[in-house]
């Protein structure tokens, strides 16, 4: 049991550079040609019967997560605390829901909060980038030896399609060198659910060596090799009864299923206008072609950006730029979704591990701070021109309703269709339920 | 030269970060731009008070018609001015949409010169957006008419007139620095140095630091630049401590000198001042990594005389007229209330003597 036995590697472990989780984009791009499969840059393209991609694109809810990896501050996103010692240098603006303020640098949000649904009263354990990332990318803190699977594995596993060749977990991070995952491998992602739930992990250079087929070898050459390979793994897995073999064998289907689906993955092929309006960072680029391959078939993206969120120093200088592209990420996804029909099954997440001290250190940063933090939802399930929660007036604690990952993780998934509180089914595994200890969503935010 | 010491005489505490602040010519009061708004402080005595708040942080300060007025920045876009007699505003001006990162006063006092810019994404690594308004503003400090729009690559974090007035000259986030003629308008210079900027490598692929100060050398044939050199890791903070001095009116302007090899710790500077009578400057910011966060160079040879570890960050240094006393103003970090809920004051104040041999 490989799989269930893995667990997350520490931030200075090696990191394997698996095909399994990782691609090149401009190799992915140059091996469609190369392997003479469909170019196509839709999701229709892929089938010979339009109307069965029609089906496709229609079954199931979807989840795009943008993750703010670092840790955004709360003070300066969607609890401001203008005129107090704790408000730092930004004014709070009003909102369209009535008494509701955030924080001068999202506008745009400003006035679509009536299709938003944000917790002001996150309160949670970790104060550390690797452990608060576990438990809100997962729902529960590590119980070792056993890997918890990550939501984006758990929402591909359950609401996904294996054989669509469009990949279901789908991270889009272009800065490997800048968070916790980069050490991840497969089992680390997916858990005890297996590899194939895994990401296929793309975005600006991120890139492993070797993806592409030698010149040398011809196309013919190229499928009959593959052919034996599969037939080797597949009668290795099925004599050895290995789990490790049946991964790879997932992750090889998965390369050709990417090969296959290449264009969606290209920034150059969606609409300049499109391009435009997302704006010009890699995060904003990137949540477009999020909702590009949601609108494609993906059933999960996580959008990152390595971790500039961690803003020990120079806190005004960097979130005077992030959360302008933040506000306006949000609000090109959210009205997008929304004119295409997709924002009632598409639950768009934007949340880091923790929120941000209410006091500045000697270097003008805020530091670490789970205590009294904030997160935001929209669209597939979530009730928008809710405001759940509270914190005391100078952001120092949670005044009212505090939410836990438990109740967020229950809140996520019903919102999505997925029963909170079914075990996992699969042997040898001691019982595991999506969210443990029978956590309740929040009601108030669930449409 | 003779060996320099710096002798601590006056230190006191405001309750919030001080961003900015001028002492009078006969520096027995001290004006300080804090995070919750201006400050008038009795050097003798250290007591304080505040006179104006302002709706954010105040960046800069500079007093004004013989120490009867003063004039503030803030990063609400605003400049005030205050007078002291009546202790009330008699003036408030918005000049920017977004903050004013810094201020200055020209020596001879008929202009003020503000500088802005939110740096925003223009493209995939991050480059800076061209500029949404004028960068630079520059203003009749009597009246606050504006005489000049000056253009630049936001943000404009540093901003200084030359000794004679006649150049105003600003700085900003990717390092580029432009030199305006103030009676013109017309661009006198323009040159990049890549030097104080970072581009993360890990954790954020956007740029971070920039020229945080900026003096004329007494001449006005060079220009001291101060702020962090690259990181890998834009969030460490832990970028060499640095100056560069530029020929600026070189055709092509070139580095005449920088810190030498050895005397730089960690940190970012973002104070800088030109002694008035010998050939010194001083230097000071945050202490990240090394033993000194406060530093006085000799201003030709670039030799480092003397040392300050002063335990805070450090956001302002002046010397008062006489040359004989040095001012140091800045800030802790912010301390979580006590049991009472008050804060602890966390802005700091301290005058220096400077002796000889």
């Amino acid at each position: 049991m490989a799989s269930t036995m893995s667990q997350p590697v520490s931030p200075s472990s090696a990191y394997c550079g698996s095909p399994e989780h990782t691609f090149h984009r401009r190799m992915i791009l140059q091996g469609v040609p190369a392997a003479g499969l469909a170019a196509t840059s839709s999701f229709a393209g892929l089938f010979s019967v339009p109307a069965l991609a029609e089906q496709t694109r229609k079954q199931g809810k979807k989840c795009i997560l943008l993750w703010l990896c670092g840790a955004p501050s709360q003070f300066e996103t969607w609890d401001p605390k203008p005129g107090t010692p704790t408000s730092g240098p930004f004014a709070a603006i009003p909102t369209s829901l009535p008494g509701i303020h955030i924080s001068q640098l999202m506008p745009q949000c400003a006035g679509i909060m009536n299709k938003l649904g944000v917790i002001r009263s996150m309160k949670t354990e970790p104060s550390e980038h690797f452990q608060g990332i576990d438990v809100l990318t997962r729902g529960e803190k590590p119980r070792p030896p056993f890997t918890r699977p990550i939501l984006g594995s758990v929402i591909a596993e359950q609401l996904g399609q294996l054989d669509s060749p469009v990949p279901q977990f789908v991270l889009l991070d272009p800065c490997p060198e800048g968070n916790e995952f980069k050490a991840f491998k497969a089992g680390n992602w997916a858990g005890w659910l297996g590899a194939e739930y895994g990401p296929v992990r793309a975005g600006g250079e991120y890139s492993i060596p070797n993806l592409l087929k030698p010149e040398t070898i011809s196309q013919l050459d190229h499928q009959d090799r593959e052919g034996l390979r599969s037939f080797l793994s597949r009668k290795f897995a099925n004599d050895q009864r290995s789990d490790a073999a049946a991964g790879y064998n997932a992750a090889f289907n998965r390369v050709q299923g990417l090969m296959s689906c290449a264009p969606l993955f290209d920034l150059d092929k969606l609409p300049e206008a499109d391009r435009r309006r997302y704006g010009g960072g890699a995060f904003s680029q990137h949540a477009l072609q999020a909702r590009h391959l949601i609108e494609n078939g993906s059933t999960f993206v996580m959008v990152a950006n390595g971790m500039p969120w961690d803003n020990h120093v120079y806190q005004h200088e960097m979130h005077q730029m992030l959360v302008p592209e933040l506000d306006n990420v949000i609000f090109q996804l959210v009205n997008d979704l929304e004119e295409r029909g997709l924002l009632e099954d598409t639950l768009v997440i934007a949340m880091g591990e923790f929120g941000r001290t209410p006091w500045l250190n000697e270097a003008r940063g805020r530091d670490h701070y789970p205590n009294a933090w904030s997160m935001m939802m929209a669209g597939g399930g979530i009730k928008g021109g809710v405001v759940y929660g509270s914190t005391d007036p100078l952001g120092i604690d949670v005044a009212e309703k505090h939410v836990d990952q438990r109740q967020l993780f229950a809140t996520i998934f019903t919102a999505l269709g997925i029963d909170p509180h079914q075990q996992y089914d699969i042997p040898d595994l001691p019982a595991f339920f999506h969210v443990e200890q029978s956590a309740e969503p929040i009601r108030e935010l669930l449409v | 030269m003779q060996p320099l010491k710096l002798n601590r005489i006056q230190d006191f505490r405001l309750p919030m970060a001080v961003l900015g602040a001028a002492l009078t010519p006969e520096a027995d009061l001290l004006v300080t731009g804090c995070m919750d708004g201006v400050y008038l402080s009795d050097m003798q005595s250290g007591e304080s008070r505040r006179v104006a708040e302002r709706s954010s942080y105040v960046s800069g300060v500079a007093w004004l018609l013989n120490s009867q007025q003063f004039v503030s920045a803030g990063y609400d876009g605003k400049l005030h001015w205050f007078d002291r007699v009546t202790e009330s505003i008699s003036r408030e001006q918005q000049v920017h949409q977004f903050w004013s990162w810094d201020m200055a006063l020209s020596p001879d006092q008929r202009m003020i010169a503000s500088v802005t810019g939110q740096y925003l994404a223009g493209g995939y690594r991050y480059e800076p957006q061209p500029e949404r308004e004028p960068s630079v503003v520059l203003l009749d400090a009597q009246t606050g008419t504006r005489l000049f729009e000056l253009p630049h690559v936001p943000s404009v974090q540093a901003v200084c007139f030359s000794s004679d007035s006649h150049y105003v000259a600003a700085g900003n986030l990717m390092g580029e620095v432009r030199i305006w003629d103030c009676h013109t308008g017309e661009l006198q210079a323009n040159w990049n140095t890549e030097d104080f900027t970072s581009w993360g490598i890990i954790k954020s692929h956007s740029y971070l630091g920039g020229i945080f100060a900026m003096r004329f050398t007494p001449n006005g044939e060079q220009l001291i630049l101060a702020g962090m050199g690259p990181m890998r890791d834009p969030m460490a903070g832990n970028g060499k401590q640095l100056w560069q001095k530029w020929n600026w009116r070189a055709e092509e302007p070139n580095k005449a000198a920088e810190i030498n090899k050895g005397e730089a710790g960690e940190g970012l500077m973002e104070a800088l001042a030109i002694h008035p009578t010998r050939p010194v400057f001083a230097m000071g910011g945050r202490l990240r990594g090394g033993d000194w966060n406060v530093a006085l160079f000799h201003l030709d040879t670039g030799e480092r005389l003397t040392t300050l570890k002063t335990g805070y960050r450090v956001t302002g240094i002046e010397f008062t007229d006489d040359g004989n006393r040095m001012l140091v103003t800045g800030t802790q970090g912010q301390p979580k209330p006590n049991k009472e809920g008050q804060w602890e004051p966390f802005g700091r104040v301290e005058l220096y003597e400077i002796i000889t041999g």
